[in-house]
This record gives C-alpha cells, structure tokens and sequence, in this order.
C-alpha cells in the first residue's frame, strides 16, 4: 500500500506518502496560501522521496474540510482527478480529526485528557471537535476518538461544553491546536479556569498531512475508500446565498452584487 | 497523438459552465462537453461565485471523461492539456487549473495556461479553417466589450474597451427591470425580434471623436429612467420595444466602432467573439455595416461563441507551437489582461 495524503485545508500546503508500515514521507511549505501554485510540486517531491515513482501508489487521500473553501476545493480537485487518471481509489479524512491525531502524542505527553482541534471561521465562529485519545489493544498506538460532534460552534458555546465536560472529570486538561487559537487565544484564555488548557505551539499548530496520511492509512486497511467522483468536500456550511434563498431573504440588493 | 493528429484537451471553468473538449491539430472539434449551470443560478438572479466554484468541482472529471470518451481517445493519446487560467472568478477558475495540473502530472501530458479572452477569438480557427491573423477582433460578453487587433495567433493588442458596464451586463440588468428574467443576452434578443427598434430614442454614446471605448451605463440609467416615468404615469410598457430599442442602442455603436477600428488599421476581416457575439441583431448589423465598406465578418457558431473548452484547447495548440513552456506551477489570475 502506498497512499498519497494532501492537506491543503489550512495556511500551509502539504504533501504526504505513507506505506503500509506506516513509514511517512512528507513535503511542506512554509508560503502561506500557495496551494493552487505549489500542490504539483509538493507532491512530486513527496513520491520522490519516498523513493516510488506516481503509477505506484495505491490510493490517494485528501484532508476535505471543514477549513478554508478555496483550500478545501484545491485538494478535493486534485485528489479527484489524480485518482480518476490512476485509476485508484480517494480516501477523505476529515480535517479536523487528522489536526487531533498529528498533536496526540504531544496532548499525552502533557497529560491532556481531552484534544481540542479549533479552525476560525470567523465572526466568533469556529469549525471545531473534542477528541479523546484512546488506545488499541496491544496498547501501543492510539487514536483520537471522537467526544465532541465535529460542527460549527460559536466558540463561547465551545467552551462552555469543554467547561462541563472538564468538570466531570478531576483535574482533566484540554489540549488546543488550530488557527483557532491565533483568533480566538484571548477568549479561550478569559473563559477556560487557570491550569485547565494548554495551546500547542506554533510549529505543530496548524494542518498537516502526515497525520492525514496516518489515517488515511487506517481507513484503507479499514476499506473505507471511495470512487474519485464519491470524494467531496465537508465545508461545513452553505454559501452565503444559498442560506439566504432557504431563508427566504435573498434580497435584491444580494441578487445584484452577485451578477 | 491519433492516427498522426496532435491531440490537445481544453478546460474551462472561468465562470458558470464546466467545459471540456478535445480538438485535433488546433482546429477540428472532436469532443465538446458543456456542464451549464444556469438551471442552478437562475434562482438567485445571477452566478453565485461560491455556488459556481462547488458546482464545478462536482461536475469537472466528468466532463472531462465524457470529452475524452466522446473523442474516442484515452488520456494517453492527449498530446497537450490547455486551462483557462484568467480571467474569470477566482473560486471557479481554480478548479479547471487543479483539475488540470493533477491530470497533467498523473498523464505526463504538458499543460500551458490560457487566456480566456485568446480562447474566445480561436473559437474562431475552429469554425472557419482557413482563418490565420492578422485580423480586428470584436469582443462581446458578460464581462467584456473589447476591440482587439489581432496581429498573430494569441497577441492582441487592445484598441478599446467598456469604460462602465460591459455590454452583457447592461444587457442583464435592464432584461431584470424589464421582467425578462436572467440570463438577460439571449431574452433581450428573443423579445426585440417583436418589438419596434425605433419606438423609443435611447442615446448613442460614441465618447471622444475617434475614440473605441465604449459606456453603457448611462444608456441603462436613461433606460431604468425611462421605465420609471412610465410606471409613474400610468402608462403601460411594451417590453418588446423597450427590448429592441435598447438593443438597438447597444449593437449600433458596438457594430460602428469595430468596422472603424477595421479602417483605421487597415484589416480587411472583423472576427466575431464572446457569448453576446450571438446576438442575431448584433450578427445582422455587423454584416451590414461591415459589408458597406468591404470588410468580411467571420463568427463562430453560438455553441463556440459561450464559453466552450474546444476554443480552449485551440489558443492552447498555438501558444504551444509558439514555443509557451508547459507550467505545473500555474496559478489562477481573476485579472487577467489581454
């Protein structure tokens, strides 16, 4: 198995390779929202490395959202299309599940009973989830497992519901990750009790597709794959107009800036 | 390369129509795919850009699938990939350029980006084979109202263009005041062939002697004057008139000004592009303007004249041959110029 992961959901855009041992090969950028621009080459760079040539992967996994739409639609795009020219199989990975596996290792070390991915959707809004991290059987690798619903939050309601769910448990840390905390920082810092969260740091801070891969990797062996045109972006959201048609408020003055 | 003809595919995804098409040696039409979305924007009035970009990402490997299956090739026989790169909406035109650079990497397939603008005059090389530049271009669309000489394949030379409301647009805005609903082009057309030209006195605006910019804008007020005086008094409007006056307003100073520039540097051929080139009245006006002073006017057929991948994929063929370096680190530019 050799499966190509692609995060381009967040600032940075990065490429991935993982076998089935779980060996990763990864290529990033540092230059932010370049993802149009820079995809092909960080892919490249990523097959390469991993020392395979294009016609050798097996499937290709796309990190599908929720985060930035333009981002989101670059990768979904590209995974498609790769896949339907390979003639392979997608994997989707949900964005917000591969930011909490890619900073588990450091929650656990801080002793953080809770990982709490938070993407800033602006306007107080977040798109955000609460993980847990459990472990398999053999006790060696865990996982992020899934407490909090992967939704929109206005981020006061986010953390007042980590607040309860912090209480049930004595002396239980969350454990933060995102853009979230770049925008949100001050609030989460006024909301939550002294000693009760920590922010990852900013080399660890944002969406990458290593951890995409890791659970890409996993969803394959699990035979969660998709056909290239089943691929499809979780934005989380409807466009403005749409929302605004339901509502029945579409107005004129909409209708004319949209021509 | 098929049975010895260069093969390029063209996509196409600038604005709200997800377009694939495969043409061989730059010329003939082999596949032409068109994905419309206009069933899907006529409910909000107009091309919702966030719709149109999730529209297209859903719709784009199947239209290139069936362009490839309608040719009667595979990938592997595709000797070139062309995009629409600019200009366009930036949400929409991404998806043709991810789309594209992931198919050119999967395929070993060069890709070169393309002008949306170049396309639209090389709908052109496909409908009539024998055309080569030098020739004048006539420009017309949602977006654009443009006289262009045209000296070689792919350089244009911009002579003059809308200094307000490019000539689709006034045409949207006044079919919407008027009831005629969107896409406002093709209705307008359609009511004027009922009504009277002649029955209301909508101004001309040529601008600066010899200039070939054009405005619409004050026509369109004049326009939205005129219908609220009627309302006002009382009065009953004909839309049809009210169409074809309008039109008439529009398509008379488009025709004068691209036969002038014709003139004035000495093309002997005007070439007709861009969704409102299909306009029958525009179509009509040019013929006989054009041919009071013996200019020929060439103009695809409508299905070429809207966004289309095969004019695509022929400006592709051109740029490629001209020696453009393929580019896998192409980006999207909503600003394109000529």
């Amino acid at each position: 198995m050799k499966i190509l992961a692609i995060e381009t959901t967040g600032k940075y855009g990065s490429a991935s390779v993982i076998d089935e041992t779980g060996r990763v090969f990864s290529a990033d950028s540092r230059e932010e929202m370049n993802h149009l621009k820079g995809m092909i080459t960080l892919i490249d760079e990523a097959i390469r490395s991993a020392g395979i040539t294009k016609d050798e992967l097996t499937h290709v996994a796309a990190s599908v959202g929720p985060g930035s739409f333009t981002g989101i639609r670059i990768g979904v795009t590209t995974a498609r299309v790769m896949a339907q020219m390979l003639g392979i199989p997608c994997i989707g990975v949900s964005t917000l599940k591969a930011m909490a596996e890619g900073i588990l290792d450091e929650a656990i070390s801080k002793d953080a009973l809770y990982v709490v991915p938070v993407i800033n959707a602006r306007r107080h809004q977040t798109y955000a989830a609460v993980y847990e991290a459990e472990f398999t059987s053999d006790h060696e690798k865990q996982s992020a497992v899934n407490i909090m619903e992967e939704k929109q939050y206005m981020i006061e309601d986010l953390l007042e519901e980590l607040r309860t769910k912090l209480a049930e448990t004595d002396g239980a840390k969350a454990f933060f990750t995102g853009d979230g905390i770049d925008a949100y920082g001050d609030i989460i810092r006024s909301a939550m009790p002294e000693g009760s969260y920590l922010f990852a740091d900013e080399e660890i801070r944002y969406q990458h597709s290593e951890p995409v891969a890791r659970v890409a990797l996993r969803m394959a062996e699990g035979g969660k794959t998709l056909g290239y045109d089943e691929l499809m972006p979780e934005y989380m959201r409807l466009a403005e107009a749409e929302q605004r048609l339901k509502a029945g408020t579409l107005s004129d003055r909409i209708k004319r800036a949209s021509v | 390369m098929k049975n010895g003809h260069f093969l390029t595919l063209g996509i196409e995804t600038s604005c709200d129509e997800t377009a694939a098409s495969v043409v061989a040696d730059g010329r003939f039409v082999m596949s032409n795919v068109i994905s419309s979305q206009i069933d899907i924007h006529t409910a909000y009035g107009g091309v919702v850009p966030e719709i149109a970009s999730r529209k297209h990402l859903e719709r784009v490997n199947d239209v290139i699938g069936k362009a490839l299956d309608d040719a009667g090739v595979s990938a592997k026989d595709i000797d070139l990939i062309g995009v629409t790169y600019g200009p366009g909406l930036v949400g929409a035109l991404l998806i043709g350029v991810a789309a594209a650079k992931a198919m050119a990497y999967a395929c070993d397939i060069p890709l070169v980006g393309v002008n949306h603008m170049h396309g639209h005059i090389a709908a052109n090389y496909l409908e009539h084979h024998e055309l080569e530049p030098p020739f004048m271009a006539l420009i017309v669309s949602g977006g654009h109202t443009e006289i262009v000489n045209v000296p070689e394949y792919n350089k244009c030379e911009k002579l003059g263009g809308t200094r307000d409301d490019a000539a689709g647009e006034a045409f949207d805005k006044v079919a919407r005041v008027i009831g005629l609903g969107y896409p406002g082009g093709p209705k307008i057309d359609r009511a004027a062939k009922e009504g009277d030209k002649d029955s209301i006195a909508f101004k001309r605006v040529y601008l600066e002697h010899g200039s070939l910019d054009f405005s619409f804008s004050g026509l369109k007020t004049q326009a939205l004057n005129y219908l609220n005086q009627q309302r006002q008094a009382g009065r009953e409007i004909n839309v049809n008139d009210v169409a074809a006056s309008f039109q008439e307003a529009v398509v008379e100073v488009i025709a004068d000004k691209a036969v002038m520039a014709a003139e004035k540097y000495g093309q002997k051929r005007i070439v007709m592009a861009g969704g409102v080139a299909s306009n029958s009245r525009l179509r009509a006006l040019m013929e006989e303007k054009a041919g009071a002073k013996g200019i020929d006017v060439l103009k695809p057929s409508p299905v070429l004249c809207t966004d289309n991948g095969a004019m695509i994929a022929s400006a592709a063929y051109y740029a490629f041959r001209a020696g453009e370096k393929p580019d896998l680190e192409l980006d999207a530019i909503p600003g394109l110029e000529f």
